[in-house]
């Protein structure tokens, strides 16, 4: 693209607002947000609930666009695109794992992984068998022609992280991954994270309430009332 | 891509068939009613044309009445022909090959217990030579039978069946209203045809008729055939100024007979098969209209259901176009299943109508293909605002959605 890509940072975030409604129903999601996000971070973000740390997935993630303020992705002021354009963006860039997995119902494993390879115009050969070797890499094997109903939570978890990666994106935005399951499956769920993250060098960033959880981040960033309140890294992780 | 929408299109149709099916009920019918139509007309288009050729194209008709115009009399206001104008005018022309009067009336024809409703028809010497009409068992009757008037007969297929059973008619003497006849002689069997069913007729001499079963020498129509090489046009025009004067019409007058060729016969019957295309195809417009909204509606109801699927797609890089597409490919899909039903329908309605009315089953490639086309565009058309909704919809509103 340009000069800029070498050096700055993946996400970066200038005095960034949300508002959402007008007059007395006017909330802020976001007052003022600036942040910046080097490529390979495995970032957490914590906060109470309503905090915003979904709008700032949402804008992170390219779905949505700040009522004030810059968003650059890889230096490219993305706020300042259009829906086709923002659409690109994530198709080429950007992962998504959400709380409730949000695979497609009556469709299969495989058929869910190659979701993403189909909106790229990849052929359908090459798309089984990248969608097949997504699957294998969060430990799916042999379950590629389940449908999500045929799936525990960690397994469905599984296969929306193998169609979040198989795209092989830049970056990997994950709302609340472990929200729907226990301890157990949850930590699973980040080990598999933190050794995409170590081994592929992709990016992450997570939303999270559980410290446990958030343990796995090497940053970890706290949000109070649509600001930020600390930043810091992670003791023991650099 | 496609292959994929098509796919998904045939699983959210199959998954709700019941639905599918009754939104796709207008779109059904109203194909069905085009295919119907188009494969019944051109049957009857065809049967029309087998029927004029046997009747044979050289032939004008002449019959008493006004020419058929708003404001002009009833037919049976003019005067009726007779058989002395039937006389005169045969005479007078030159360039006919074989003329023929006719005089017709439904009567019970009776023998021993039994009876049956036929068509007694009075005619002259060569009227079964024209209309090409054998005599298969028998005789037909001598020109001294004709001219006398002779109380004898011959018979078609069905009478002889309802009469006689298998039972040779032969010889036998009938009851037609208040004549007796001896029956001389068997028709063979002409079929109904789209102007009358002629296999119930008993054909007698129409000096018999006249005076026995009529009571009066009027006579319905006259047959003249062209000679080989001239035009029935030619005829028609021959025939109308002779009669003018035969009929004593003063100059200025209007003609109270009609003369017309086949052309004419045809022209007319191909009218009135253009006026009810044309209603028919009036129904079937709306019928499509209303199986268009039910596709709108349709589409919109799967717009709305997977409301969080298109939040799904689009949050891993669906873009506007390929939601559009989906919704679209999903309700051209089910309007073709529609059209193909309604073809498949038409197609079955038309075979039993072909059959019932006894002219041939042709169904018309082009016009099913034409069909399924237009029932694809349907979905298109009206598939597309609801698609452009759904594919207007902001990602984070369709994840949220439940
Ligand atoms: N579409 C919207 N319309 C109006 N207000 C909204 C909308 N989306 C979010 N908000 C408001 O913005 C604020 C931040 O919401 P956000 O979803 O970012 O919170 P969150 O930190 O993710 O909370 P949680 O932990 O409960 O998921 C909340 O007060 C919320 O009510
Ligand atoms: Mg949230």
């Amino acid at each position: 693209m340009n000069a800029v890509l070498d050096t700055a940072p993946l996400i970066r975030f200038e005095q960034v607002w949300k508002t959402y409604g007008e007059g007395d129903m006017r909330v802020d999601a976001l007052a003022g947000v600036s942040l910046s996000v080097e490529s390979g971070e495995f970032v957490a973000i914590m906060g109470p609930s309503g905090s915003g740390k979904s709008t700032t997935l949402n804008i992170i993630g390219c779905l949505d666009a700040p009522t004030s303020g810059t968003h650059r992705f890889l230096g490219d002021d993305a706020g300042a695109l259009d829906r086709g354009r923002r659409a690109g963006l994530r198709n080429m860039h950007i992962g998504f794992v959400f709380q409730g997995y949000n695979l497609l119902p009556r469709t299969t494993a495989l058929e869910n992984v190659e979701l993403p390879l189909v909106y790229r115009g990849i052929k359908a050969r090459e798309r089984r068998e990248r969608a097949a070797q997504a699957l294998a890499e969060v430990g799916l094997s042999g379950r590629e022609h389940h449908t999500p109903a045929q799936l525990s939570g960690g397994q469905q978890q599984r296969v929306a992280i193998a169609r979040a990666i198989v795209s092989k994106p830049t970056l990997l935005i994950a709302d609340e991954p472990t929200g729907n399951l226990d301890t157990r499956r949850g930590h699973e769920i980040l080990e598999l994270l933190t050794g995409l993250n170590r081994q592929q060098g992709l990016s992450i960033v997570m939303v999270t309430h559980e410290p446990d959880i958030a343990a796995f981040a090497q940053r970890e960033i706290g949000f109070v009332d649509g600001c930020i309140a600390y930043d810091r890294a992670r003791a023991g992780v650099s | 891509m496609l292959q994929q929408s098509v796919r998904l299109a045939l699983l959210s149709i199959t998954r709700n068939k019941l639905r599918s099916f009754l939104t796709l009920l207008g779109i059904i019918i109203g194909v069905a009613a085009v295919i119907a139509m188009l494969t019944i007309g051109s049957g009857v288009r065809e049967k029309m044309h087998a029927d004029i050729t046997a009747l044979g194209s050289n032939q004008v008709f002449v019959s008493a009445g006004y020419r058929f115009e708003p404001g002009s009399p009833p037919r049976d206001a003019a005067r009726p022909l007779a058989s002395e104008d039937y006389r005169m005018l045969a005479r007078r022309l030159v360039d006919v090959q074989a003329t023929a009067a006719v005089a017709r009336k439904s009567l019970r024809a009776i023998f021993g217990p039994n009876s049956t409703q036929v068509s007694a028809v009075g005619v002259t010497q060569d009227y079964l030579r024209i209309r090409n009409w054998k005599v298969t068992r028998g005789r037909a009757p001598t020109r001294a039978e004709m001219e006398s008037g002779a109380g004898v007969c011959l018979i078609a297929p069905a009478v002889s069946k309802a009469l006689f059973g298998s039972d040779s008619p032969l010889s036998a003497r009938i009851r037609i209203g208040q004549m007796t006849c001896t029956v001389i002689g068997l028709l063979a069997a002409k079929g109904g045809s789209l102007f009358t069913d002629e296999d119930n007729t008993v054909v007698l001499p129409l000096e018999a008729y006249q005076t026995r079963i009529a009571g009066n020498r009027h006579v319905e129509s006259i047959v003249l055939t062209a000679r080989p090489g001239i035009m029935t046009a030619r005829i028609k025009r021959e025939a109308e100024a002779a009669f003018r004067q035969i009929r004593r019409i003063a100059p200025g007058q209007d003609d109270d007979f009609q003369a017309e060729d086949m052309t004419e016969i045809i022209k007319f019957t191909t009218d009135t098969i253009s006026t009810f295309t044309a209603l028919l195809g009036a129904i079937a417009g709306i019928s499509l209209l209303v199986g268009g909204i039910g596709i709108m509606n349709i589409t919109l109801v799967s717009v709305t259901e997977r409301t969080r699927e298109i939040g799904i797609r689009m949050a891993i890089g669906a873009r506007q176009g390929n939601i559009l597409s989906q919704f679209l490919v999903e309700a051209s899909i089910l309007s073709l299943i529609g059209g193909l039903l309604g073809i498949g329908l038409g197609l079955a309605i038309a075979w039993g109508a072909t059959l019932l009315i006894g002219i041939p089953f042709v169904p018309s490639i082009f016009a099913i293909l034409c069909l399924s086309g237009v029932s694809m565009m349907i979905g298109v058309v009206f598939g597309f605002f609801p698609a452009l909704h759904g594919a207007r919809l902001d990602p984070i509103e369709a994840l949220r959605h439940e």
